[in-house]
């Protein structure tokens, strides 16, 4: 039975291996907050962090996840749910309906943890994979550069 | 919506009751209906408690506001809170929220579950405040009971009610565990007493206070449909029909689907009420097994009356439909158009088309329907629990063979992600529950990408074709004719269908259906002595693309057209078009809006505002206090948005880069019953060699009168505004062979970061009643660009989405 490793704990699924990693942590791990977009790579409302990189969970096969793999979603981004994406977040109040969010702070968390300062354009070219019907875009550009200083104040 | 026929039942008590039982030291406030109040007294010498209409008040001095709008982005369980919590007093931070689960017992405690229109505040606001004030009037009341001194000498604050001349003061909580409240306002004469604030006293409503819904979406723990799980349950994954409507499946062929372990069954919907044509849905273990079994699965269909249409099939028959003059229905008809015409130096003429677009919410549908013990449970993230239920139990009496009422249902709402009137079609509870009924187990349908487009409820196609007349620079008479699918037949409204409701009669004397959702918005704010519009309804396309309400609805096609055409009309009489349209503005006749004593019986606001705001569920009896209009001040406020805009924007002062123009658009959506004043500027770059172009900038200025949350309302208007960009940039839904061509996010294309124009925001808060904010800015995106085009390269584009092919051949049409 395939062993996976997220946000530190470990689990196991009796999932298929040609599923996608992101049906296997939804619907079998229940950690719901990574969501079903479009199941394409198109949308990022899947995005989660594998050895820190922002993948597509949907384009990922549960066969294809390396055994020593460490997988971050949305609940273990931060152990108080204050990472500085999700404080940024939270006061900017980028959030509309939400669904897409959990991917957008994943995506930009995965910005900031390689390019702490990113300028306007970094950001519109990282984050450029990710959409939001509400379209909370400019809310989000200000919140990641907001992110960036709450990180430096840490 | 579901079935509409009988929106008023169970809604006809109008006295307020505040009532609270003290109950081994903890009482509770209420405040509701007297219906509800027998239940409480029920409940009285027990803990249990059945919460109330629009609050619950615990002795610890929490209180909970019960929000039947649905949460899809707008933040409205704040909103309404911050009405409620202003009047009654109460400290924001002892303020919670809950959603009432959907029952017949709770319709007629809660009303109409149903959001829709923008018209939640709209429609809230006098009510919510007024139960609001009614309660801190019943606790100031028992709190001068409690600290022995008259209630005249006391006022409420930071729940505790407090004595002006010595200062003492009792908690809310105090004084819910100390003395039973049992205060009746009834109708109307009490009404009169419950004084309301005004603006200044307001110290909630006018607040950008932190959305609660907030912080749970930053951090997974917000729950939407999706996210439910129930004891046993499996997956549901729906086979995608040929045709969007109308097929039927004439044989299901599961021999490969069962080598996949993990699959259970095939289920061939039973159809009913025509929903679900053509549906079979993979039963699986797991997701992505039932996916995987319907990818598998060989059905054969019979593809149906609907099976050669596409786009172009349709717009050719809407032309051909709009020569028969004799069959339109008119639905403005002032002065006389066609005297008028032929009175005129100067006519116009023109022709515009628009394309389908569909929701595309980031949340597929999906639903998760479970029967036990003889209930059947329905969760759900959708715009109107109500309908949902409804439309089950119709449903289930239908196939089942039981009647409505031997039927239990309930609906719990979760979080909507996304919906934009994508939300409030229930085919897939339906399909869920018949799955339910087949396999004897709880089954959570999710629909793929694929199939959620593939069962789209489009924006229908639209045809319309102009004329304008002028004489001495002024336009004197214009006629708009609308062709397009009305969305009314397939929810049974409409003479036809027995129901009248949401139906307005054509002003033509020959008393025939005029759907205001799919005509609205072209009924515009401008002052033209002779205007006439015409509609027909193309039924095919109702039901071929199951013609749906999206965002602004008809004002998502009727603002481009009109606005687009009145800049041409300022061009043809040499007019500057923001000097034109302000001369036009004018407040004048029908365009001055009703006067403040509210909407009197008779006019049309009275018919479209009670018919369809249902959750003011006293307004048929013409009974709830009037409140002001939303077109208060009338088309004076929508010049005054464009001047703001046009200054802001620098019409006329700026100095302009090459290839670069300013285009001007206003809007009164939603309805001319309820409008939100918006005017905006749009500055386009235009590349001539290709004809694409880019949306430097948006000027958006709008008067929605009391604006309860400005952080708020300044995200509906950026987010509608960038809805609009989007619908025109790259959205494009089209039919083929009876089926949407686009399947994902690849050929269909909302707005993305990189194409985020820069977005200038005026929120001009007056002192009118409030009107929603979550759409109108999305409409006068179009033809602000539009125009902005045709004043950077005098290339006019008359069909929308506005691709930069079109463009590039009204260059090359300007330049011959």
């Amino acid at each position: 039975m395939p062993q996976l490793s997220i946000n530190g704990q470990s689990y196991f699924t009796d999932s298929p291996p040609d599923s996608p990693l992101l049906w296997v942590i939804r619907e079998d791990l229940r950690l719901t907050g990574t969501k079903f977009g479009c199941g394409g790579g198109y949308c990022g409302s899947c995005t989660v962090h594998i050895n820190g990189q922002p993948v597509r969970s949907c384009m990922v096969k549960l066969g294809d996840v390396d055994s020593n793999a460490v997988i971050t979603t949305i609940e273990g981004l931060d152990p108080s749910d204050a990472h500085p994406v999700q404080r940024a977040w939270i006061e900017h109040e980028v959030p509309q309906c939400g669904y897409c969010q959990s991917g957008q702070i994943m995506q930009a968390a995965a910005l900031l943890a390689v390019n702490p300062n990113p300028t306007t354009d970094e950001i519109v070219q990282h984050m450029n994979g990710n959409l939001c019907r509400c379209a909370t875009y400019s809310r989000m550009v200000t919140a990641i550069h907001r992110a960036a200083q709450l990180a430096k104040e840490a | 919506m579901g079935d509409m026929k009988t929106p008023q039942q169970g809604m006809t008590r109008r006295d307020f009751l505040v009532r609270s039982t003290v109950v081994a030291g903890s009482g509770f406030l209420s405040i509701g209906l007297p219906g509800l109040a027998s239940k409480d007294a029920a409940a009285a010498g027990t803990a249990a408690f059945t919460p109330s209409i629009w609050f619950t008040m615990t002795p610890d001095g929490k209180t909970t506001m019960h929000i039947v709008k649905a949460e899809m982005g707008q933040h409205i369980g704040t909103g309404l809170a911050q009405v409620i919590a202003d009047e009654l007093e109460v400290k924001w931070a002892d303020v919670r929220l809950d959603t009432p689960l959907e029952s017949v017992a709770n319709f007629a405690v809660y009303g109409l579950a149903y959001t829709v229109n923008s018209g939640s505040i709209t429609t809230e606001f006098d009510r919510i405040a007024r139960a609001g004030a009614a309660g801190r009037m019943a606790l100031i009341e028992a709190g001068a009971k409690v600290l022995g001194v008259d209630a005249g000498g006391c006022y409420a604050k930071d729940s505790r009610v407090v004595q002006k001349s010595t200062g003492k003061s009792v908690t809310y909580g105090e004084i819910l565990q100390k003395v039973t409240i049992d205060k009746k306002f009834a109708y109307p004469a009490d009404f009169k007493s419950i004084a309301l604030k005004s603006r200044d006293q307001y110290s909630l409503i006018g607040k950008s206070v932190a959305s609660l819904d907030v912080p749970a979406k930053t951090n997974g723990k917000a729950k939407y449909g999706i996210d439910v799980f129930l004891p046993n349950m499996v997956y549901g994954a729906l086979v995608i029909p040929r045709t969007r409507y109308s097929s039927k499946v004439v044989s299901v062929d599961d021999s490969e689907a069962k080598k996949i372990p993990g699959f259970i069954k095939a289920v061939k919907i039973e159809e009913a009420m025509g929903k679900c044509t053509g549906w079979v849905v993979a039963i699986a273990d797991k997701y992505p097994t039932a996916v995987k079994a319907a990818k598998v699965l060989k059905v054969k269909y019979d593809a149906g009356p609907y099976a050669a249409l596409d786009t172009p099939a349709l717009l050719a028959q809407y032309k051909d439909l709009a020569k028969n003059e004799k069959e339109s229905a008119a639905w403005v008809l002032e002065g006389d158009v066609d005297k008028g015409f032929s009175e005129a130096e100067k006519t116009l003429e023109m022709e515009y088309t628009t394309d389908m677009i569909c929701h595309a919410t980031m949340e597929p549908l999906n639903c998760t329907v479970q029967m036990t013990n003889g209930e059947w449970h329905v969760h759900i993230g959708t715009q109107s629990t109500s309908f949902a239920r409804m439309t089950l139990t119709g449903y289930l009496a239908t196939v089942l063979k039981k009647k409505p009422e031997d039927l239990k249902v309930f609906v719990h709402q979760y979080l909507v992600g996304g919906g934009f009137g994508g939300k409030q079609d229930y085919d897939d509870i339906l399909a869920a529950a018949w799955c339910v009924k087949e396999v004897g187990r709880p089954v959570k349908l999710i629909h793929t990408r694929e199939s959620n487009f593939a069962t789209s409820f489009a924006r229908t196609p639209t045809y319309h074709k102009l004329k304008a007349g002028i004489r001495d620079g002024k336009l004197v008479s214009m006629n708009q004719d609308i062709v397009c699918g009305w969305m009314g037949a397939r929810f049974g409204v409409g003479k036809k269908y027995g129901s009248d409701w949401l139906q307005l009669d054509s002003v033509d004397g020959k008393s025939q259906d005029i759907d205001q959702w799919s005509i609205g918005g072209s009924d515009h704010w401008y002052e033209v002595k002779n205007h006439r519009v015409r509609a027909w309804n193309h039924e095919t396309t109702t039901w071929a693309v199951q013609a749906s309400a999206l965002r602004t609805v008809s004002n998502s096609y009727n603002i481009f057209v009109v606005e687009s055409f009145m800049d041409e009309v300022a061009h043809a009489a040499g007019r500057d078009p923001l000097e034109f349209r302000l001369s036009m503005l004018n407040g004048k006749g029908g365009n001055r809006g009703i006067p403040n004593t509210g909407y009197p019986p008779g006019t049309p606001s009275d018919y479209y505002m009670d018919r369809l705001w249902i959750s003011l569920p006293w307004a048929s009896e013409n009974s709830w206090p009037s409140y002001e209009s939303a077109t208060v001040g009338g088309a004076l406020r929508l010049a005054n948005c464009l001047r703001v805009a046009a200054g802001k924007a620098g019409w006329g002062t700026r100095r302009l880069p090459p290839n670069t123009g300013l285009g001007i658009a206003v809007t009164a959506a939603e309805e001319r019953q309820s409008p939100t004043w918006v005017a905006g500027i749009a500055e386009v770059t235009v590349d001539p060699a290709t004809g694409s172009y880019s949306i430097n900038r948006l000027t958006i200025a709008m008067d929605p009168g009391i604006v309860v949350n400005p952080k708020n309302v300044d995200a509906q208007i950026r987010g509608s505004a960038l809805w609009g960009a989007s619908q025109i940039m790259s959205e494009r839904l089209t039919l083929k062979n009876g089926g949407f061509e686009q399947s994902n996010f690849h050929q269909y294309q909302p707005i993305r970061l990189a194409q985020v124009p820069e977005i200038d925001v005026t929120i001009i808060a007056s002192d009118h009643h409030p009107s929603g904010v979550g759409e109108p800015a999305s409409t006068i995106v179009a033809p602000a660009v539009a125009n902005a085009i045709y004043n950077a390269v005098g290339a006019r584009v008359r069909h929308m989405p506005i691709a930069p092919e079109a463009v590039l051949e009204a260059i090359k049409k300007a330049k011959a």
